[in-house]
């Protein structure tokens, strides 16, 4: 069993760094070097660190460090894990690097979101790549339980179970195995959902694009944050690189799904990266008397507008339904509603469940995992307790194919996706908030 | 007890729902709540409209203070809402602070034993993150003497059980380091436990010894005397709701292998905290009157500490969970410390307490807790607890407490 006392964190002092040197530290109880270019930017990670975990007792485990130690710290450590910026060049050179101080028997890991786990692994001599996996967990890690565990064909795979019994049993993650595929599982499906909205904000720039679309995607539809307010806060730059990333490394039957609309790109070129920049996809704007303001990017005008307040009637009634608990009427107004608001909702929610059960079935190992990624990764409904959420109410294949476009009936066999009988272990009722 | 009362079921909410955030209102989280029972205990909405027919079937709701929380009060007759199967049904609301759901389970079952009803729902609920902090530790000043001990006092209760374990300390002569030591294991064993409990609040919350030791900090802080953040329960929003039946119902129905009630006890002490610790002079306890309803259960069940597997206790603070260990008769009177130390209360050892996470690990949804404590020992006796589960665990205790342990109320549940 494998129990890291020492680890090394490359790349600590970024956002995700330094909540996963907490996670190890705290849960884990282990030794970590944190290192970064700036050894006193180590610190100040080290102290980030432990408020993200609300413990600062385990600052006692935190020591700070810099690249030149790098090779010190890599040797005396029984875990490394890479979390440097998501640059697969950047991240040969590191690993490389590490892969010439690595011990035997030492696990190393990247928290890459989805390059090549078996590129990365090829940095390392033979004696030692098969200790290299993908371990990528989502943020902010002690919130989001996720952890998705790819192994690469020179894996050792009597490693990989004891690495997957440390990170359930010790670390507390939610471990979801992954084929080594662009993007893994849970940022496949949830980008695929958020740049479809992107693009739907394109499309219906008329009636207010961004605002409208997220409106109708609200929390009410199962989830914490509306899918474009989502892919603000991950950042746009982020975002493109994923959807790049899968566009270019996947054909499947939603392949032009992940084509970044060119108003986004416009707003990258522009350094409007979103939520980390103060203006993106939305802008807040914070007068003198310390009022907000919320201003979203108007792609028809190409400027910054006041949000609009949206009261669609089906949404409402939903909105009602969910306060005082009614969640099959509040499916069957989403279902029976004839406004094109409800109809691109109830769209959007049918071809999440399908694209997240197929893509678990050719990138994941067990279709369950669909609904671990969705919910501790994303925390929206997962596909599965989505799915009762409607069974409940209608026959939810029929609902499918009456609904959904030709091209998404003739390219998926509905009947065989939807047909496994899997009780979610996730309640749904807990995802479709009143709000 | 003469007649039994058994348990045909129960269920809890998730305890790490916030529902104010959610959106969504009391109504919510009562029809989730007893959907999920009532499933859990094989009864349904046609059966209740049969039996309430006949008069047969009644509901207790325990809530402590929804008038301060969300501005409700007449909250017995809420059931209606929930289901039209509750109308007509005979339903009131019974209050004892933090043992509110536990006074509802004793009208419940004192209604089956005297033969007035064959079936009764138990529904224990708080809505509390409708408040922020600061406005919910004022408002849970009520359950002390609000004017003497809560009013204009920041955070009142951890003061109470900070006091508590000073008490303890100087009844028993205690070394401080030692007994801060064990308060913090305790705090340690019940998120351990917790994170085995799927509906615990605090199942995704890192805690350690050092952490939990490493008091007056800034992740840490010093809230009530000796007493850090580390040794309170938190408040959350939840409920919990347990079905019983009489024998009558049980044959009627061919119902089998089902847990029943094998005693209880009920004593409330001196309100005052000062009068309540001037009470114990005479006592070797420090909570006497928790020693006396512990004593109480024992005999009403013919049972004695070597027959109880499990223990639920009400550790809304470390403090309280110490002195729970020698009223249960874990451990004599002032040698807590060597059960906490030796393993004995923890998941593995002889005599676990809070398997479930406990207050402290599980949350405190204040009018929920009695009512999840018994459909904990619900669970565990019926081997239903899944990976909290006490192997083996025939008999099950629990103690309630209402203020600084001025309503103290115990159950025993087990199979035959």
């Amino acid at each position: 069993m494998i129990y890291p006392k020492t680890i090394t964190v490359v790349g600590a002092n970024g956002t995700m760094g330094a909540n996963v040197s907490a996670i190890f530290a705290s849960f884990g109880n282990a030794r970590v070097y944190m290192v970064s270019r700036d050894k006193e930017k180590s610190k100040k990670a080290a102290i980030k660190s432990a408020k993200s975990v609300k413990a600062d007792a385990i600052t006692a485990n935190l020591i700070a460090a810099d690249y030149s130690m790098l090779a010190d710290c890599v040797k005396s450590s029984d875990l490394v894990f890479e979390s440097a910026a998501e640059n697969l060049d950047l991240k040969i050179e590191l690993h490389t690097k590490i892969g010439q101080s690595l011990k035997k028997g030492a696990v190393a890991c990247t928290g890459s979101s989805g390059l090549s786990i078996t590129r990365l692994a090829e940095c390392y001599p033979e004696e030692t790549r098969s200790q290299f996996f993908g371990v990528h967990m989502f943020n902010p890690p002690y919130q989001l339980t996720l952890c998705e565990l790819t192994a690469s064909p020179y894996s050792d795979m009597a490693m990989y179970a004891e690495l997957k019994e440390y990170l359930t049993n010790t670390l507390f993650r939610t471990v979801a195995e992954s084929k080594d595929l662009p993007a893994f599982l849970g940022n496949r499906i949830g980008f695929y959902v958020m740049n479809e909205a992107l693009q739907y904000a394109e499309r219906y720039q008329d009636n207010g694009g961004i605002d409208y679309i997220d409106s109708l995607l609200g929390p009410f539809t199962g989830r914490t944050m509306p899918p474009i307010t989502t892919a603000d806060f991950v950042g746009l730059d982020v975002h493109k690189a994923i959807v790049d990333n899968i566009y270019e490394n996947t054909n499947d039957y939603v392949h032009n799904k992940f084509v970044l609309p060119e108003y986004v790109q416009k707003l990258i070129d522009q350094k409007k990266l979103g939520r980390k920049t103060g203006e993106g996809l939305y802008k807040l704007i914070k007068n003198d008397s310390g009022d907000k303001r919320m201003m979203v990017y108007d792609i028809k005008l190409g400027i910054y507008r006041d949000e609009i307040k949206y009261t669609f009637p089906f949404a409402l009634q939903m909105k009602q339904y969910l306060r005082d608990g009614d969640y099959d009427d509040a499916i069957r107004v989403l279902i029976n509603n004839k406004s094109q608001e409800a109809d691109i909702c109830l769209r959007f929610l049918l071809r999440y469940i399908v694209y997240a059960l197929y893509t678990a079935e050719h990138v994941g190992y067990d279709l369950r995992v669909a609904d671990d990624v969705m919910a501790t990764g994303f925390t929206w409904c997962p596909p599965f307790a989505m799915m009762e959420a409607f069974t409940r109410v209608c026959d939810l294949g029929q609902l499918m194919k009456d609904r959904l476009k030709p091209e998404i009936v003739n390219a998926v066999d509905i009947d065989h996706i939807i047909g496994e009988q899997i009780k979610s272990k996730y309640d749904y009722r807990i995802y479709f908030k009143a709000k | 007890m003469e007649k039994k009362v058994y348990i045909m079921g129960g269920a809890q909410t998730d305890f790490e729902r916030n529902w104010t955030k959610e959106g969504k209102n009391m109504i919510a989280l009562l029809k989730e709540a007893v959907e999920d029972g009532f499933k859990d205990a094989g009864f349904t909405m046609d059966e209740m409209v049969r039996l309430n027919k006949e008069n047969r079937v009644a509901a207790f709701v325990g809530n402590f203070i929804a008038e301060q929380y969300i501005s409700q009060g007449h909250l017995g007759a809420f059931l209606t809402e929930v289901n039209p199967a509750f109308y007509g049904v005979p339903s009131a609301r019974y209050e004892a602070a933090c043992a509110s759901s536990s006074v509802a389970l004793d009208a419940a079952i004192t209604k089956i034993e005297a033969g007035e009803y064959d079936v009764c729902i138990v529904v224990g609920w708080e809505i509390m993150k409708s408040v922020d902090s600061k406005k919910g530790g004022d408002i849970l000043g009520r359950a002390a003497y609000y004017e003497k001990e809560g009013k204009g006092v920041d955070l009142p209760f951890p003061k109470l059980f900070g006091r508590l374990a000073d008490a303890t300390i100087e009844k028993y002569g205690l070394d401080k380091d030692r007994y801060l030591n064990a308060l913090a294991k305790i705090s340690c064993i019940n998120y351990a436990n917790a994170k085995r409990n799927p509906l615990a609040q605090t199942r995704k919350w890192f805690m350690s010894y050092e952490e939990a030791t490493h008091r007056g900090t800034e992740s840490n802080p010093n809230v009530g005397g000796l007493l850090g953040v580390s040794d309170c329960s938190q408040v959350t929003d939840g409920a919990a709701v347990v079905v019983l039946c009489s024998e009558k119902y049980l044959k009627e129905k061919g119902l089998k292998d089902l847990a029943f009630v094998k005693g209880y006890g009920h004593r409330t002490a001196p309100l005052l905290f000062d009068k309540k610790i001037a009470d114990n002079a005479n006592s070797e306890y420090v909570l006497p009157w928790t020693r006396q309803a512990c004593l109480d259960a024992y005999k009403r069940a013919g049972l004695t500490v070597d027959d109880i597997d499990v223990f639920e206790t009400h550790d809304c603070f470390s403090s309280s969970e110490f002195a729970a260990i020698s009223a249960f008769g874990i451990a004599e009177p002032g040698k807590e410390c060597e059960a906490i130390e030796n393993g004995v209360i923890a998941f593995e050892g002889a005599k676990p307490i809070n398997p479930s996470g406990g207050l402290i690990g599980c949350g405190h949804p204040v009018g929920a807790s009695g009512a999840r404590m018994f459909v904990d020992l619900y669970k565990q006796v019926t081997g239903k607890a899944g990976r909290y589960q006490v192997k083996g665990a025939k008999n099950g205790m629990m103690l309630n407490i209402g203020g600084s342990a001025t309503t103290n109320y115990v159950f025993i549940v087990g199979k035959a």
